[in-house]
């Protein structure tokens, strides 16, 4: 697994460790983690997974400046020929300690900044299951374009949903995600 | 109905969509006092977005006028206008002349 500290204003996203998994374990039991891929049944098998990461992986625990754990987010599939990479197993997975902090948006602006600016990836993509409304906003909100869809794609909760597909570019992450994120930070810089 | 009235009813209506959301524990208290963003904020920030996104859509149906709670001149204010619904409200009727 890449090995990549990224440092922002409110959390940082440090390399997620074999340590982290009885903590990631106990997030994953969560109920937004029900629109995760399937986690691990075990503690120990979450710490087989964290260890089998391979080095094409950025997979990362989002920490508080304090250094609580909070969540974590990974950008993975990167494919530096057609430059394009897929953000996700994206989790707060302690609500409470995030209460009045942006995690959620700095995360993926810092998981953004890695991609676009680092990586100098042109594009980043990703699917999210029809029922979750709540990512569907967000990543709708934050910048991302609904480019397709997979019907009956995912089975959560019971049932077939399907599989919203969204894209973004490096140019739209500029001209809109990355100043409306920035807009959310200052916000709360100003609200601390 | 007064107009504060009916833009406090379209923050309750996008406060009550996300309470189907949530679990019978977890139930958002929904009148003018409820804090949305900040430290004391009963939302997190997916939620936020989302009740940002509903309330757009349903005031721009109910006022057929297009309102933006977090275009450039929102961010700007000191605080932000969506830290409560009471001052959400104020500056929904601000955008709609009232």
């Amino acid at each position: 697994m890449a090995d990549t500290t990224l440092q922002g204003e409110f959390v940082t996203l440090r390399p997620l460790a074999v340590d982290d998994a009885a903590l990631t374990f106990e997030w994953r039991q969560s109920v937004r983690a029900v629109y995760l891929n399937a986690a691990a049944p075990s503690v120990e098998l979450q710490a087989r997974w964290i260890a089998s990461r391979p080095n094409s992986e950025y997979n990362f625990v989002i920490e508080l400046k304090d250094g609580r754990p909070v969540g974590m987010v990974s950008l993975t599939g990167i494919d530096t020929t057609h430059r394009h990479a897929e953000p996700g197993r994206f989790l707060i997975g302690d609500e409470e300690a995030v209460r009045g902090v942006p995690a959620a948006v700095e995360a993926m602006k810092l998981i953004y900044e890695l991609a676009f600016d680092k990586l100098e990836l042109l594009r980043v993509h990703g699917s999210i299951a029809s029922d979750n409304t709540l990512m569907i906003k967000w990543q709708k909100f934050m910048g991302m374009t609904e480019e397709g869809r997979l019907r009956n794609h995912f089975f959560m909760n019971g049932k077939f949903q399907d599989a919203v597909l969204f894209g973004m570019l490096a140019e739209e992450y500029r001209a809109k995600a990355q100043p409306k994120m920035e807009g959310f930070i200052k916000a709360a810089r100003r609200r601390k | 109905m007064s107009k504060k009235d009916e833009v406090e009813d379209v923050i309750y209506q996008a406060l009550k969509t996300l309470n189907q959301e949530r679990g019978s524990e977890e139930q958002v208290d929904v009148g003018p006092g409820t804090a949305l963003f900040g430290p004391d904020a009963v939302l997190t920030s997916l939620e936020l977005v989302s009740v940002m996104v509903d309330i757009e859509t349903l005031a721009a149906d109910d006022f057929g006028q297009p309102i933006s709670l977090t275009d450039d001149k929102a961010m700007e204010r000191d605080p932000v206008p969506f830290v409560s619904v009471s001052a959400l409200t104020a500056y929904i009727l601000e955008l709609l002349g009232q």
